[in-house]
């Protein structure tokens, strides 16, 4: 029923696992990235893989599941701080079905599934967000929050809403899945 | 907001048949379909305002530690360990080591190298705990070190006060409750029998609750049960109203000695004020029981309130409905009987709006002019007064066999519902709109995991353009659009035309309410035994003996928004500008 969402065959890259990668997007390290599948990475976003934990051999600095989609101008940054008086960046884990509303700014240190962000939030350092969450549009999630799973956040700083229905898990899975289906070229 | 499709439950009122939908308060009978349960017993949705819920367990929203139940009591439904919240903004403090933040820089103060003493640190708004005096020799257990500040604190003295004072008398109640055996006689109260006895405050509720009220007569919904009760009910009375006087420690009247400011005090320091902030908002107090510090400064970190997992039941057979599983964080279900799995979802769309939309968005990636889709958006998606619009509902069908549906819109009683409000506009008197359904049954394919299968995203794409094609041939072949109908099936969904015709002086929105019956193939052998149930229930569950006769019908109502109408006037000078 929903209209698809077309989008210039030029300006995504698209790989053998189905993500569909925009060229206008700034990927950086991208060897430290890793994407599930079917994951879209809107135009504007910002992926710092370079900022990665120091000291030799191969580090997943960050790492999405499949059917994310992360919106127009969103930055994912890896969490960091100072621990025994040595700096360093920790990984961010997400996982299937997670979407990331446009303009929001992640350093989460792990995000469950069936996750939904909204538009314009900031999820401060190390947070974690638990399985089937939501967190409202313009929210600001400071450092080491936990949202448990199946509730709601919303405001500054965020706080907990309300829980959200059982069949919330189905929902995001139908939800995301479709939106990929209706992410389409536009052949010319 | 695009057009909206909510179902009924119909447990707020008597009938079975929904309220009006231009009445504002009908959207309470209303939800979306994913909220609502399904009880196999009762073949009746139900939803949350009317389902009975049970805590299956507790846990602390922010160490996610499952908290059992015994000590949920002891602790005041707070977190017992290293979990406190913001006094100022309610946002979860972190522990950090006493070496100073500044030498850090930009970085986040915490751990850097771990000397005592300890305090509370908050985030988002910088308060620290050592603002208010507390601090800690070690970073853990931080709620057991605070344990005999607020032991000492008037609030918790006042409360064990009270508690002790109550302690014969609640255990008296409970005792009667039990021995009484009123409970157990009630059926649908035999499940929670053993609440009471674990929990003498709900023991006491009940028996507050059922205790003889002089001069009215007592109800019981089972004759027999009264001879029984004659004798309890008596030494129950007895001890009932036995309770003495309860006496506060502190008198209440004289609140300079308890620290909780008040009078004369208060007066001199808001004469001194010099800026808001130093006075704590009403929201940063009154989650306190106690009279809380009116100053900022004195504001003590709170302990996180905890979290509970639900389990739900019907209200009228008690079955469960959702049972979570025993794991704080797991998001699955032991038992989990929602609408959405019984029940065809139904989604709508006026296709004007979304063809224009569809357009508009080819457009901007041409011309990349976001501003146009704006303006397009805003004048086609809503519909103007004397016109008329298809609109499309799509059915899917979530069950393992293919179901027959009717859709039929519901009598809607606007002359006489607004000849009530009519005093004010008599153009109302007419029905604004008129709506245009197929009449005929048409049949959902079943619902099979086929369809799921990921690698069916080519076929989708290729129906949609098919979808386009055929749209626009079948128009041109007949000479005259073809809407009211079933205009297209694939998988598990169908899809419906129809037509609404909007009076010339309409206004408000495009609200009816639609009654959708289905029949299906069941396999519940006996269906004559689950329609005794009660006649509040919309379900007109028959089991047609006809021709095959495990043939089920099951019909719900649902309330369709199509949008806002743009009235004449409006429209006008819309154009004029």
């Amino acid at each position: 029923m929903e209209p698809p969402i077309y989008y210039l065959k030029a300006e995504f890259i698209e790989t053998d696992t189905g993500n569909k990668v925009s060229r206008r997007a700034t990927i950086a390290g991208p060897q430290n990235i890793i994407l599930g599948g079917k994951t879209i990475i809107s135009s504007g976003a910002i992926i710092r893989g370079d900022l990665r934990r120091t000291g030799p051999g191969h580090a997943v600095v960050i790492s999405l599941g499949r059917y994310c989609l992360v919106g127009e101008g969103c930055v994912m940054r890896p969490p960091y701080k100072t621990y025994r008086g040595n700096f360093n960046y920790y990984p961010m884990k997400i996982g299937d079905h997670v979407h990331i509303g446009a303009g929001s700014i992640v350093e989460a240190a792990q995000i469950g599934n069936y996750v939904e962000i909204g538009k314009n939030c900031v999820i401060g350092k190390f947070t974690i967000i638990k399985d089937c969450a939501k967190i409202a549009d313009n929210t600001i999630i400071p450092p080491n929050t936990v949202v448990p799973a199946l509730s709601l956040f919303a405001g500054s700083p965020g706080r907990f809403v309300e829980d959200l229905p059982e069949s919330t898990q189905d929902m995001v899975e139908a939800q995301t899945k479709q939106y990929y289906l209706r992410f389409q070229a536009l052949e010319r | 907001m695009g057009p909206t499709v909510l179902y009924h439950c119909s447990c707020l009122s008597s009938s079975p048949l929904p309220p009006p939908p231009h009445l504002p308060s009908s959207s309470y009978s209303f939800h979306p379909l994913h909220t609502l349960f399904f009880c196999e017993e009762c073949d009746a949705v139900r939803c949350n305002r009317c389902v009975s819920i049970e805590v299956s367990s507790y846990y602390c929203p922010n160490c996610l530690f499952e908290v059992p139940s015994a000590s949920v009591r002891a602790e005041k439904n707070r977190c017992a360990r290293n979990c406190f919240m913001c006094p100022n903004c309610r946002n979860t403090l972190s522990v950090v080591p006493s070496d100073p933040p500044d030498n850090g820089g930009a970085s986040s103060p915490i751990g850097s190298l771990n000397e005592p003493p300890f305090f509370l640190y908050c985030n988002h708004c910088r308060w620290d705990s050592a603002e208010v005096g507390i601090t800690f020799e070690k970073p853990t257990g931080l709620a057991a070190q605070l344990q005999k500040f607020e032991d000492s604190a008037p609030d918790s003295l006042e409360f064990e006060r009270l508690k002790e004072h109550s302690e014969p008398f609640l255990r008296a109640s409970s005792l009667s409750s039990t021995i009484g055996g009123h409970a157990p006689a009630h059926p649908s109260s035999a499940a929670h029998s053993h609440h009471a006895h674990s929990n003498s405050i709900t023991a006491a509720a009940s028996a507050a609750l059922a205790r003889d009220i002089p001069g009215v007569s007592k109800y019981n919904p089972l004759a027999r049960s009264t001879s029984g009760r004659g004798g309890s009910g008596k030494d129950r009375s007895k001890n009932k109203d036995e309770m003495p006087e309860y006496r506060s420690r502190v008198e209440i009247s004289k609140p300079s000695a308890t620290g909780g400011g008040g009078g004369e005090a208060d007066v001199e320091l808001m004469s001194h004020l010099e800026d808001i902030g130093y006075i704590a908002t009403l929201e940063q107090r009154w989650v306190n029981s106690w009279v809380s510090p009116l100053q900022t400064h004195e504001l003590k970190p709170l302990r996180i309130p905890l979290h509970s997992k639900r389990s739900k039941r019907c209200p009228a057979c008690a079955h469960i409905l959702i049972k979570p599983e025993q794991k704080a964080q797991s998001v699955k279900y032991k038992i989990k009987l929602v609408a959405a799995t019984y029940l065809p979802a139904i989604t709508v769309a006026l296709p004007h709006s979304q063809r224009s939309s569809a357009e508009a968005a080819k457009r901007s990636l041409a011309k990349s002019t976001s501003a146009a889709i704006d303006d397009d958006k805003n004048s086609t998606s809503d519909m103007q007064a004397g016109k008329t619009y298809p609109f499309h509902l799509a059915l899917s069908n979530p069950l393992y066999d293919p179901i027959q549906v009717r859709l039929s819109v519901q009598r809607m009683h606007v002359s006489t519902a607004s000849s009530k409000d009519g005093t004010s506009s008599e153009k109302a008197r007419r029905p604004p709109f008129a709506i245009s359904l197929p009449t005929s049954t048409f049949s959902v394919a079943a619902f099979a995991e086929a369809w799921e299968y990921e690698d069916d995203e080519d076929m989708f794409g290729v129906d949609d353009e098919e979808l386009g094609l055929k749209g626009s041939l079948a128009t041109d072949g007949r000479g005259k659009l073809r809407t009211v109908g079933v205009l297209e099936k694939r998988a598990n969904v169908t899809i419906i035309g129809g037509e609404v015709v909007i009076g010339k002086e309409a206004r408000g929105n495009v609200k009816f309410n639609m009654l959708v019956s289905y029949t299906y193939r069941s396999d519940d052998p006996a269906p004559s035994e689950s329609n005794d149930g009660d006649g509040s229930s919309i379900s007109n569950l028959k089991a047609t003996a006809t021709k095959q006769p495990e043939v089920k019908t099951f019909a719900f109502y649902t309330v369709v928004d199509l949008g806002h109408i743009i009235p004449r006037e409006e429209s006008r000078t819309d154009l004029d500008l």
